[in-house]
């Protein structure tokens, strides 16, 4: 069959015509010219055009001449030729194809058979087990044996030692691992291991989980430097022993302290918007950004966005963890996150308060640990919220998006702190979408381990051996970007621990002086946002203004403790391995272009945006590579016989930097793939449609409305 | 003390700027002393003590307030901490000055001051028991409007003097032999030498060749104000051309000019690629038709065959006023906890901004991908057209995005071409209800902090050097932004913006710029990438401050990056002259300095 996918809205000269496929993994269109390539990012597993059966968000049919459109579901019939499919994908990419030269019953079929395989009824079912167990055996004839944990660098924290190493790390002494959970015996939803205050003896832990939702048992997170703890828990269930199990708890978390203070607890379901409300807002969000008319609803822009009320809860999670954030750092005082469940909220506050707190959190390595541990282990019900089975819309629920918009936001504030990009963070969202990581597909640790298990059985893979290699996460990229691709998460501007900054052209190394922080202020504005400057900045000066005020010139409102908290902090040059806070005002929440707009053509900057920066910085960072390389080969083994080191630096396959630097003499004109999109390419991916001038939205709405109708009339048959 | 007296001063004071490493040292022995550091010619008015200064964002505080001939200075008594809480704004950038009644119980009388750049400052002091003594603020008051106090603007008496004189930066002439002219279809005309055919006009006037100087003059007889259409900028390979006039003076009766005709005729035949010609008037439809009440109006397609004409919507002077002060309501002191983006939508101001940058796109557009002669007006071609010029060339020609160009370009279309800036801003004017004043000027700055926003590797000036000539616009101490017209400009006695900028070029240049070869900019006009200018409109707000800014991360790379090629430059040597010498000898200094690379990997 010949169906066209539609490229431009406007007309159909730039549409191309392939074939469409649905396979068990996919929906693939094959054009029939092959045209150049658009995108500059290839994914190893998929083709510019295919989208991954998970990925479909809704499968709409449309038959023009007759006025009819039908949302898809399993196992449905179709009562008249689709002349149009449009597949709207998690991704938030619109694909549309049209059906004019194709047979009408290979199109009802292909149509069909797309929506009845992107609604699998088992998890089992689902592309990866598939996959994985082929790709297990394959990869065991070629290399003869496992390399342990497929080289990956992430720690999973799901043996002891993992642990044990967080626990080190952050100085953790009062803390120590709990082993009662494993085989799952005690809770169903928290990991195997888990760590508790030292004075928790495993017989105390194991009786009082009884009075907790799903017996999950308080989890520490986190602890800061100044002893103070993270810890989150979910609500006591037993009214009965609320009180005492709450009491025992709350002592030993003091008792973990080294001075014993008092334990902030903060209960987030009555002070953040809930699972739903999150939902709706991501619905709202999106429609204004790639289903509504743009010409159309440019006027209302800005009101759009703020109705939908995604930035207004992005901020609230920011403003709450900042807030927690301050009880940690500024208080001195252990904080408790507790939640209904424990499952959903707590893990975006709690990696947060991290993420601003632990520089670690912010490299590469360090953010995907954190979502192990905040999110995988802690038991994020990820199919559920992902919603993979289509079974419930109403356990779905983007929380792990509001997560990657809410670590934009700081990101977008301090370009230096994050080892790593946005490109980064778009594609780790994208890949909730293939099914095929361990990562994003199950809704705990324990559900993970059966199905794992299941299937190291049915696939014939030995005992014993280890899930992450059978089944990897998705940490590890080389399963879907090359080497030269992945080089797009490296963020050329990230101040590194001990990495040199040059100030007055004098190199420094970075230090944390998190220890004088309050005996100095920040630089004034000029200082810091020139830089160069010399002098002012080193001076120490003392007190903040409002401390030393007379009491009789108070300030015009008064400051809550928390305030001169945030205040103080902002008043001093941020550190980038330190402590850092997002400014939290409103006109500081900003729409992440990327991730929301990449794929609407309309919105998408030519030779332009931010990738122009990163691609000029990249280019820098490469030739400080190359000569760094350079000084090593000086260094060299031998050095009485030092050869002259190659002007190239170290070979290409090893550069950090997507960009290379440029010879001199090239010439200066901006590379035509750098858009704001990239590393993305609009072009026919998306197609809004306005059908006889009424807004694809509305459209929608009208086709849930037919879908009963539908069902009614099928039913009479 | 808080960031935001910092930024005050040295925001607005770049006079203290222009030695920065001396500086630093300069200001912080200053804020002992009670008075600010002057400037030549600057002389202290009044001083008084004891004066309550209501900071919105960190509350009251007790100083001092010196009043000189060019600023208001307070610094905070209260604490004797380093440095001081300091104010330091010059008097230009006050609009209005308003005594607020004294019900205060401790006698107190209290002043508010409106600002032009998007602040309001309130004092307040003990009542004056000698009633023959005026308070601070009254002095003030004259100072800050010098003319209507039949005193001189304070920048014909600044006398600094800097290593380059910014008056030279522009050379009409040189400009548009840059461009190419003259060539075959277009020369420079003396015909406004003396300003006689039109005074608002510059005195070096590209025209088309074969119209004589007295078709001119009878061109611009049907022109307002006499601004014929002349070119503005030329493309060097369609040789596309934007010319700017004023209005036709059509009237209610239709009235018709054979030589407006004909000249207009001569701009498209100019074009070999295209034989049409795109009028863009700027206002909407309405206002241009209505216009013709006034003797003014548009050019009917009728008679001008080949021409299509366009209106691009843009509001007047009237309308973007409002919408600013909208947005100061908005921004100012605190923004509101909810409904920020529909109370910023209500201003209208992105929205605006947008309407100014969708009109030069398509005239750019017209220009580069339609190899189509555009003729910009709108009403008197002073405002709207000016926007809309220079943004289009700022969007066709790279050297416009660079500092020197930039500069070119604000002197070509808004200084000779005369934008009145004076009655915009009005200058040391106590009429602030003067309805001629109007933000235009600032719209054209922020529409192209827009555009640095979406492409930031494309302008060679960063965001300080938008800050700083906005602040100049109104600070009265650079002759640059006085008077309405170039014939009107008194150049030799003041000092111009451009040599204090060039004389400190490495504050104003943004690091990351690429100067690419035929780079048209073809920005996204929409509000989905258009914001608001926050470290303009909002930098007051101590809370709004930039953290931690790209350009300062990519200086130290740059900084990093040249001391390694340094390392690596001597090793180098050392490694040649060592096999030259074919010496056995160990080298110390290798390992040394690896060790150093190792620091700094």
């Amino acid at each position: 069959m010949w169906p066209r996918k539609c490229i431009s809205a406007e007309s159909s000269q730039d549409d191309l015509w392939g074939k469409l496929i649905c396979t068990n993994f996919k929906v693939s269109f094959i054009p029939q010219d092959a045209p150049p390539k658009q995108s500059r990012l290839s994914h190893l597993l998929l083709g510019e055009h295919d989208v991954p059966l998970t990925c479909l968000e809704q499968v709409v049919t449309v038959n023009d001449t007759k006025g009819k459109k039908k949302v898809l579901g399993s196992n449905q019939k179709l009562k008249f030729n689709p002349t149009e499919l449009i597949l709207y994908c998690k991704d938030l990419r619109i694909i549309r194809f049209c059906f004019d030269e194709a047979g009408p019953e290979s199109a009802k079929k292909v149509c069909l058979a797309i929506a009845h395989y992107s609604h699998p009824a088992d998890l089992q079912l689902l592309f990866g087990f598939e996959y994985q167990g082929r790709r297990y055996h394959e990869s065991k004839e070629r290399i003869n044996g496992s390399t342990p944990r497929g080289g990956l660098q992430t720690p999973i924290f799901d043996r002891p030692s993992d642990w044990d190493r967080e626990i080190k790390r952050t100085g953790a002494s009062e803390w120590r691992v709990c082993s009662i959970n494993e085989g799952y015996a005690i809770s169903q939803s928290l990991p195997e291991y888990i760590v508790v205050p030292v004075s928790l003896a495993d017989q105390d832990l194991k009786q009082h989980s009884l009075s907790f939702t799903d017996q999950r048992i308080p989890l520490w997170c986190w602890n800061h430097q100044n002893g103070s703890a993270l810890v989150r828990m979910a609500n006591l269930s037993d009214p009965l022993q609320q009180r005492k199990t709450d009491q025992r708890f709350l002592a030993a978390i003091t008792k973990s302290h080294p001075q014993r203070s008092e334990v902030f607890r903060s209960d987030l379901d009555k002070c953040l918007p809930n699972i739903q409300d999150i939902q709706n807002a991501f619905v709202k969000v999106r429609q204004s950004c790639v289903i509504d008319p743009f010409e159309e609803s440019e006027e209302r822009w800005l009101s759009s966005i703020e109705n939908s009320r995604w930035l207004e809860y992005v901020r609230a999670f920011l403003k709450h963890s900042a807030e927690i954030v301050y009880h940690l750092d500024g208080k001195n005082s252990s904080v408790v996150l507790q939640e209904e469940e424990d499952r959903d909220l707590s893990c975006v506050v709690s990696s947060l308060v991290q993420l601003m707190l632990d520089p670690h959190y912010r490299s590469l390595i360090g953010f995907q640990s954190l979502v192990q541990k905040e999110w995988v282990m802690a038991g994020h019900r990820f199919l559920d919220r992902c919603n993979h089975l289509k079974k419930n819309d109403k356990e779905e629920s983007p929380l792990f998006m509001l997560f990657l918009d809410c670590v934009w936001q700081i990101m977008n504030q301090y370009p230096a702190a994050f080892e790593f990009t946005e490109a980064y963070l778009t594609l780790l969202s994208d890949s909730m979408w293939i099914p095929l990581f361990s990562t994003f597909l199950f809704n705990s640790p324990k559900q993970r381990a059966q199905h794992l298990m299941d299937f190291a059985k049915n696939k014939a893979i030995p005992q014993g051996e280890d899930q992450v290699v059978y089944f990897p996460p998705v940490w590890n990229w080389s399963q879907q970007f090359s080497t030269k691709d992945q080089t797009l998460f490296n963020n050329p501007m990230y101040v590194g621990k001990g990495a040199a900054c040059v100030q007055n052209g004098e190199v420094k190394t970075f230090r944390r002086t998190k220890k004088t922080y309050s005996s100095t202020l920040r630089g004034t504005s000029a200082s810091v946002r020139n830089g160069m400057r010399g002098g002012e900045e080193t001076l120490p000066r003392r007190g903040s203004l409002v401390s030393e005020l007379r009491p009789d010139f108070s300030p015009v409102k008064d400051e809550s403790p928390s305030e001169r908290f945030f205040r103080d902090w902002f008043s001093r040059p941020a550190d980038q391995q330190g402590l850092l806070i997002p400014l939290l005002m409103p006109s500081h929440m900003a729409l992440w272009k990327l991730y929301f707009l990449r794929w609407v053509p309309e919105a998408c900057i030519p030779r332009g945006g931010p990738i122009t920066a990163y691609h000029k910085l990249s280019q820098l960072v490469d030739e400080i590579e190359i000569l760094q390389s350079q000084l090593r080969q000086y260094k060299g083994p031998s050095p009485g016989s030092t050869p002259l080191p190659s002007p190239s630096g170290p070979p290409s396959d090893q550069r950090r930097m997507y960009f290379k630097a440029g010879s001199p003499n090239d010439p200066p004109t901006p590379p035509d793939f750098l858009t704001s999109s990239f590393p993305f390419t609009p072009v026919g991916n998306l197609c809004r449609r306005g059908i006889h001038g009424t807004p694809i939205s509305k459209f929608l709405n009208e086709a849930r409305i037919w879908l009963s109708t539908e069902t009614l009339a099928n039913d009479t048959v | 003390m808080s960031s935001d007296s910092v930024s005050t001063s040295t925001e607005l004071s770049p006079e203290l700027r222009v030695k920065p490493r001396t500086l630093a040292k300069q200001v912080l022995r200053d804020s002992d002393k009670e008075e600010p550091q002057l400037l030549p010619n600057e002389t202290v008015q009044d001083m008084a003590q004891d004066v309550t200064y209501f900071c919105p964002f960190i509350g009251a505080m007790r100083g001092t307030v010196t009043v000189t001939n060019y600023r208001l200075f307070f610094k905070c008594m209260d604490r004797v901490s380093l440095p001081a809480f300091v104010l330091d704004l010059p008097l230009g950038v006050v609009s209005r000055v308003e005594k607020i009644g004294s019900a205060s119980t401790r006698g107190d009388v209290s002043y508010g001051l409106v600002c032009k750049d998007m602040r309001n400052l309130r004092f307040a002091h003990k009542q004056m028991e000698d009633t023959l003594r005026k308070s601070i603020f009254e002095v003030l008051m004259k100072f800050a409007f010098p003319v209507s106090n039949g005193l001189q603007i304070f920048a014909f008496e600044y006398g600094q003097v800097f290593p380059e004189n910014g008056w030279k930066v522009y050379d009409a002439v040189s400009e548009y032999k840059r461009q190419g002219i003259p060539n075959e279809s277009w020369r420079i005309t003396k015909v406004n030498d003396h300003y006689e055919v039109c005074d608002t006009y510059p005195s070096t006037l590209v025209v088309p060749v074969n119209i004589p100087e007295e078709e001119l003059k009878r061109v611009a007889a049907f022109r307002a104000k006499g601004r014929i259409p002349v070119l503005s900028w030329i493309h060097p390979e369609s040789q596309a051309t934007v010319t700017r006039c004023s209005q036709p003076m059509v009237g209610v009766n239709g009235k018709r000019s054979k030589e407006d005709e004909k000249y207009l005729q001569a701009i498209m035949d100019a074009n070999a690629q295209s034989h049409k010609l795109f009028i863009f008037d700027a206002r909407p439809s309405v206002n241009a038709a209505a216009n013709k009440m006034k003797g003014g109006g548009y050019e009917s397609e009728d008679a001008y065959q080949n021409a299509e004409l366009v209106f691009l919507d843009i509001h007047n002077i009237h309308v973007m006023r409002e919408s600013l002060r909208k947005l100061k309501d908005v921004v100012y002191p605190n923004i509101e906890d909810s409904h920020w983006l529909s109370n910023l939508e209500s201003t209208h101001w992105l929205e605006h901004i947008k309407l100014i940058l969708a009109a030069a796109l398509r005239i750019a557009d017209k220009v580069e991908s339609g190899k189509t002669s555009v003729v910009v007006h709108c009403s008197d071609g002073w405002d709207r057209t000016g926007q809309l010029t220079s943004l289009a060339m700022l969007m066709l020609d790279g050297y416009y995005r660079t500092i020197r160009g930039f500069e070119v370009l604000l002197e070509k279309e808004w200084l000779s071409f005369g934008h009145r800036f004076q009655l915009r801003i009005g200058h040391g004017d106590k009429n602030h209800t003067d309805a001629d004043r109007s933000p235009v000027f600032i719209q054209f700055i922020d529409c192209v902090w827009q555009l640095t926003r979406q492409f930031p590797a494309a302008f060679e000036f960063n965001e300080y050097f938008l800050v700083t000539i906005l602040d100049h616009l109104y600070s009265c101490l650079f002759g640059t932004f006085l008077c309405n017209s170039e014939q009107q400009r008194l150049k030799e006695r003041t000092v111009s913006l451009w040599s204090y900028i060039n004389s400190q070029l490495e504050e104003f240049t943004n690091p990351l710029y690429v100067n690419y070869s035929n780079h048209v900019l073809f920005p996204v006009v929409s509000l989905r990438h258009l914001e608001l200018w926050v470290g303009y409109y909002i930098r007051w707000n101590p809370r709004m401050r930039p953290q931690e800014p790209v350009h300062q991360r990519y200086k130290e790379l740059l900084a990093k990056r040249a001391e390694l090629q340094k390392r690596v430059d001597e090793l180098q040597r050392e490694v040649t002259n060592r096999s030259a010498s074919s010496s056995s000898e160990r080298a110390g200094p290798v390992r040394q300095t690896a060790c150093l690379g190792d620091t700094l990997c």
